[in-house]
């Protein structure tokens, strides 16, 4: 092909720009803002921040300064970030594995065994996410007494995984469907049972669509603020997106942006870090086998 | 003798199925299915926490709901929301697959910064959305926010600030994972076919409508009924960055208001299963799309 022409390189950069700008000005804005002194919140630049201070994160863990000056001691409200991030820790990897583990042999079921209507059964599956969320917590909520796991993060764990099985369920038996046959059967005529097949052969090389499944369900947990606010009540018992819902707009305005940063950095280091195994991972549900 | 153990083995493998579908089932069956027969129960009934009985009403609920001018509000607003977001979405998602298919220097990090927006954890992301958006106290950028704001809602009304505030989080958040749901789709495009395409026909955008665009067709239907069961169960989002003063209220919220605000539980049940039908409907046609293709007959 011929070299491209300067301007269509110009416009190709250009585009870059703005689709970077566009997707990164939101959360560097908050980071920015995180950064902040009281002082420069109000006085600085939004755009920049002239002295960055981790004071804001401190507050989070210790309350020290004086809310605003003049407040009195009675809203130094200490926030419990660690219990709640370790609570956080605990909720997501839990959906993540459950989610998988409950996917993965939903998946080789109507992928590889295929028992009779393998398709509908699929279908029904991802028909789930037609029911509304809106008011469903009313009567989860009867079903969590029940359980006795009200403001229990078990809850969490329950719930969670029930809003990415669908799309990891349809993900994974289309890529265990592609799979040709072969794959297995020499392993089946050497006498091997099928489970070993499964966990020598099939789940070793599913890896990408499993780093793929899994990188969903913690982007659609990661999303969830109804859920975890409803269901969590005790502050010792809450998530830090459950504890963040409870700050107060006007007294705790920074901090809570830094506890949003606090939770996100960790996400994102570990989403960026599988992002490429993440695309990897849907392409190949796409056309393996092919 | 062959025949037998070969059916033997597939009644087998029929039984592990359903043992190993078992665990799903349970759980949709506990999570979804029980509270979703519960709603539909109590639509029909005007259950409310605020008196001891529950009666039966029959089809009140969703007669009532069809007279509500309020109704109609919502379903015309929670349209123009799906609509508005999905097409936004679909468009910029497949701005940036098609950005990202060709290597260039530095994409590894443009990437990146697309798949960012939908990792960004959103439960928490929109408190950020919301303080940035709607300043609380005197700010740096209250000022400019807030001429913003006024000059927006003097324009189209008030709250509208608010309500576009919650599509474009929603666009900001959906394009991303669009982009890269369509970049994956593209990548799992032979390379043969775009080889056979540029020998067939020197017009990319000729070469675009027909090769890619039919081949991302499942993907485009994927994308459009996961962008329109959000929008319309949407309500945590809008809740959050509209601080519960609802203008324009969508089905979910308004759904919310009237369980939790008015404790009707009967009227809020058929309300918000007034969409489940349609998005029914929406999603059996979409199947014929996106269903897996069998590829060995064998």
């Amino acid at each position: 092909m011929n070299p491209k022409p300067w301007w269509a390189k110009l416009g190709h950069g250009s585009l870059m720009l703005l689709a970077t700008v566009y997707c990164l000005f939101p959360i560097y804005f908050m980071l920015v803002q995180s950064l902040k002194t009281p002082e420069e919140d109000v006085f600085g630049n939004p755009l920049f921040v002239a002295n960055p201070t981790l004071q804001n994160f401190e507050e989070l863990f210790e309350r020290k300064s004086e809310v605003r000056g003049f407040v009195g001691d009675a809203l130094l409200r200490p926030h419990p970030f660690f219990v709640w991030f370790a609570n956080t820790l605990f909720v997501f990897a839990g959906s993540v594995v459950a989610t998988l583990g409950v996917s993965v042999a939903a998946a080789y079921a109507l992928g590889r065994l295929r028992p009779p209507g393998f398709r509908w059964w699929r279908r029904a599956i991802f028909a789930a996410y037609v029911i509304p969320q809106t008011i469903l917590f009313i009567p989860l909520y009867q079903v969590m007494i029940t359980l006795e796991l009200d403001d229990n993060l078990l809850a969490l764990l329950l719930i969670y995984p029930s809003m990415a099985l669908p799309f990891c369920v349809w993900m994974l038996s289309a890529y265990f469907q592609h799979l040709s046959r072969e794959i297995e059967e020499a392993a089946l005529i050497e006498g091997a049972s099928r489970a070993t097949a499964f966990f020598r052969i099939i789940l070793p090389m599913s890896r990408p669509v499993l780093v793929a499944a899994g990188i969903f369900t913690l982007g659609t947990v990661a999303s969830d603020f109804m859920i975890a606010s409803v269901f969590l009540l005790t502050p010792v018992n809450q998530t830090i997106t459950a504890g963040l819902g409870t700050f107060d707009v006007a007294l705790d305005e920074l901090a809570a942006v830094a506890g949003v940063n606090l939770l996100a950095i960790p996400v994102v280091l570990f989403s960026a870090f599988f992002a490429r195994g993440y695309v990897r991972g849907l392409t190949a549900a796409m056309v393996e086998g092919a | 003798m062959r025949v037998t153990s070969k059916r033997t083995q597939r009644q087998r493998d029929i039984r592990t199925a359903y043992l190993l579908l078992a665990p799903t089932v349970l759980l949709l069956l506990t999570v979804l299915a029980y509270p979703l027969g519960w709603e539909v129960w109590a639509s029909f009934t005007n259950l409310s926490p605020l008196q001891e009985q529950a009666a039966f009403v029959g089809l009140e609920n969703y007669r009532r709901q069809f007279e509500d001018p309020q109704f109609w509000k919502a379903t015309a607003v929670t349209i123009l929301y799906a609509a508005v977001t999905s097409v936004a979405k679909l468009a910029l998602g497949l701005g940036f697959a098609l950005l990202l298919v060709r290597p260039f220097r530095g994409r590894a990090l443009v990437f990146l910064a697309i798949f960012l927006p939908w990792v960004y954890p959103a439960g928490v992301s929109v408190i950020g959305w919301y303080w940035s958006l709607n300043p609380p106290i005197a700010t740096a950028y209250s000022i400019f926010l807030g001429q913003l704001k006024y000059s927006v809602d003097s324009v189209f009304g008030g709250g509208a600030w608010a309500f576009g505030s919650v599509m474009l989080f929603n666009i900001w958040r959906g394009s991303s994972f669009i982009g890269v749901l369509l970049l994956a789709g593209i990548n799992a495009i032979p390379p043969e076919l775009f080889e056979c395409a540029v020998l067939e026909s020197k017009n990319p955008w000729r070469r675009f409508r027909l090769v890619t665009v039919p081949l991302l067709k499942p993907l485009f239907a994927l994308g459009v009924f996961l962008s329109l069961t959000t929008a319309f169960a949407d309500l945590a989002n809008v809740w959050m960055l509209t601080a519960g003063r609802i203008v324009f209220p969508v089905i979910g919220t308004h759904a919310y208001w009237l369980a939790i605000k008015a404790g009707q539980f009967g009227p809020a049940s058929a309300l918000s299963l007034t969409l489940v039908p349609f998005l029914l409907g929406v999603l059996l046609v979409l199947f014929r799309i996106f269903d897996p293709v069998e590829r060995d007959a064998a």
